[in-house]
């Protein structure tokens, strides 16, 4: 290594030093420049398709079954007999969120566009069960019953005009 | 010590009685008592201040949930490593692995006796103060080497090994860049040394600014400090992403604590020696310090003289968040091929200077000049 060599790795050593710190201390300085955000505090700004957790409005699903024969992760579990008036009621609807891949098939496939992504993306829990979101609250057995005993009455209603007056109680039912 | 101890005696009626010597030692240890309140201290604060720093240059917001944005984290991380429970390895040599952080710690320490903080304080204003500052701080190569060994651990024992290596190699640039401050004041005492840079110039009275050998000679003395004390372009003996985290990897509780303690102690020795040799010490700009009334002569020179050692580690912790780890052949090339031998040249520039201007530094000399 020649004189001229050795005097140049000097040089390059303080001006690369330099410029080093020189980056360093523009970032230091600079108050503004801080990309940390303070997560429980503060949160991030989602965009508006964000594919969150999977939220059904039972009250518009026609229980159709597409997303669920749709689902890659078989992640949807839908169960619904047909009402008195001729129209599916939802017994159940299960998503195990914890299998969702977050796809967005059966968003895409759904008919009436009461399936969607939710904004949500907080779901720590404990335990596997916890992660199954239950969009019908009543017990599967009971909406059967229910469903099954106004059919019975329609029947009844049918076969004999006379007697109108078997709605009310039923209805008290789905209040609980 | 003793003079001091004497001047109390005559000072305070009831204290006659009292042999001097009891007195004396008394004092000592009051005096030790502060410095080590001061050195840990600082130890705590700066840990948190580096990491700010840290957060700053990184852009992001370090440690702030302790207190309000984070002042008392330093609290919270000397009471986490006083209750964590202080493993020894099964597998380690048990005396020698109990004793390194002792040796390590002191090492550092030891160096806060000669600082010189103000006009009359300094704990011993020993008449080969350089000299002893670099003779303690190699205490620190010790401990670290006993460290590495006793851990029976190979992360350890190569942090130890290069600790020595880096450490020993090191120390001759450093004294090497110490010695024109010496010649120039013709004395290893540190308050000698600082004295010699007082005067009406402010702050031209500088070794910094004395020639351009001792310009050169602060600079080359930054760069060798900042590798004895194993900070971060430096850091091959706790080089934690080859290395895990180096000789202390087998250390927790307070054993590990005093590593961390003994790293802050060696910056702030560092950069006090470094205010005390090239930036003027506790002379305070336009104003001579002894002078002054003896409360404010200390507190203005203590002021002043905080102010610059707090800079400079402030300096040292922005290089060590800019530049990435050396190699450690790189390391040894640095010191050996480049440090060393200029280091050698400066002195030999600051010598002839000394010889042939007769002790003149620039400014004197462009003072000389205008009358």
């Amino acid at each position: 290594m020649g004189l001229k060599e050795y005097l140049n790795d000097i040089v390059e050593a303080v001006v690369t030093t330099a410029k080093g710190m020189r980056i360093t201390a523009r970032y230091g300085l600079d108050p503004k420049e801080e990309t940390t955000l303070q997560y429980p505090e503060e949160r991030w700004e989602l965009p508006e398709r964000y594919r969150g957790f999977l939220h059904n409005d039972i009250n518009t699903c026609i229980s159709c079954n597409m997303c669920v024969k749709t689902c890659p992760m078989d992640c949807i579990s839908l169960e619904a007999v047909r009402g008195a008036d001729k129209k599916m009621v939802l017994a159940s609807y299960d998503i195990n969120i914890g299998r969702c891949m977050y796809c967005g098939l059966c968003v895409e496939v759904c008919p009436p566009k009461s399936l969607k992504h939710s904004l949500g993306y907080e779901m720590a829990s404990v335990n596997r069960e916890q992660l199954i979101l239950r969009f019908v609250q009543e017990d599967a057995s009971e909406v059967k019953a229910r469903v099954a005993r106004q059919v019975a009455e329609a029947a009844a209603k049918a076969e004999s005009p006379a007697a109108g007056k078997p709605a009310p109680p039923a209805k008290g039912e789905t209040k609980e | 010590m003793e003079a001091l101890a004497i001047s109390l005696i005559k000072a305070v009626p009831f204290l006659g009685a009292v042999p001097v010597w009891a007195v004396a030692l008394v004092l000592m240890v009051a005096v030790a008592a502060v410095v080590l309140a001061f050195a840990l201290t600082f130890e705590g604060v700066g840990s948190l201040v580096l990491r700010k720093v840290a957060g700053d240059i990184q852009v992001r917001i370090g440690p702030n949930r302790v207190g309000p944005n984070g002042v008392l984290q330093f609290l919270a991380d000397g009471v986490k490593l006083i209750l964590k429970e202080d493993l020894t390895p099964a597998s380690a040599d048990r005396p020698l692995f109990k004793m390194a952080p002792y040796f390590v710690f002191v090492g550092s320490f030891a160096g806060f006796v000669v600082v010189p903080f103000g006009v009359g304080l300094i704990a011993a204003d020993l008449n080969i103060g350089v000299y002893y500052v670099m003779a303690v701080s190699s205490l620190v190569v010790i401990g670290i080497l006993l460290a590495g060994w006793s851990s029976n651990n190979k992360w350890a024992l190569l942090g130890g090994m290069r600790g020595a290596a880096q450490i020993i190699s090191y120390e001759i640039p450093v004294g090497l860049a110490l010695i024109p401050a010496v010649m120039i004041a013709g004395s290893l005492s540190l308050q000698d040394i600082v004295r010699s840079q007082g005067g009406l110039w402010g702050i031209f009275g500088w070794n910094l600014f004395h020639n351009p050998f001792t310009f050169f000679s602060f600079f080359l003395y930054f760069t060798a400090a900042q590798a004895e004390t194993n900070q971060t372009p430096f850091d091959l003996p706790e080089a934690e992403s080859e290395l895990v985290s180096g000789y202390n990897v087998e250390y927790s509780g307070i054993r590990f604590g005093y590593f961390f303690l003994a790293e802050f102690g060696d910056m702030f020795v560092v950069a006090a020696l470094t205010t005390a040799l090239f930036l003027g010490g506790w002379n305070i700009p336009f104003f001579h310090a002894e002078t002054l009334p003896w409360i404010w002569g200390n507190l203005l020179s203590l002021g002043v003289f905080l102010g610059k050692a707090f800079t400079i580690v402030l300096i040292m912790m922005w290089v060590r968040w800019t530049l990435p780890r050396i190699r450690v052949d790189q390391l040894m090339r640095l010191s050996w091929k480049y440090l060393i031998p200029l280091t050698f040249f400066n002195l030999l520039g600051v010598s002839l200077w000394l010889l042939v201007f007769n002790g003149k530094g620039i400014p004197a000399m462009i003072a000389s000049l205008f009358g």
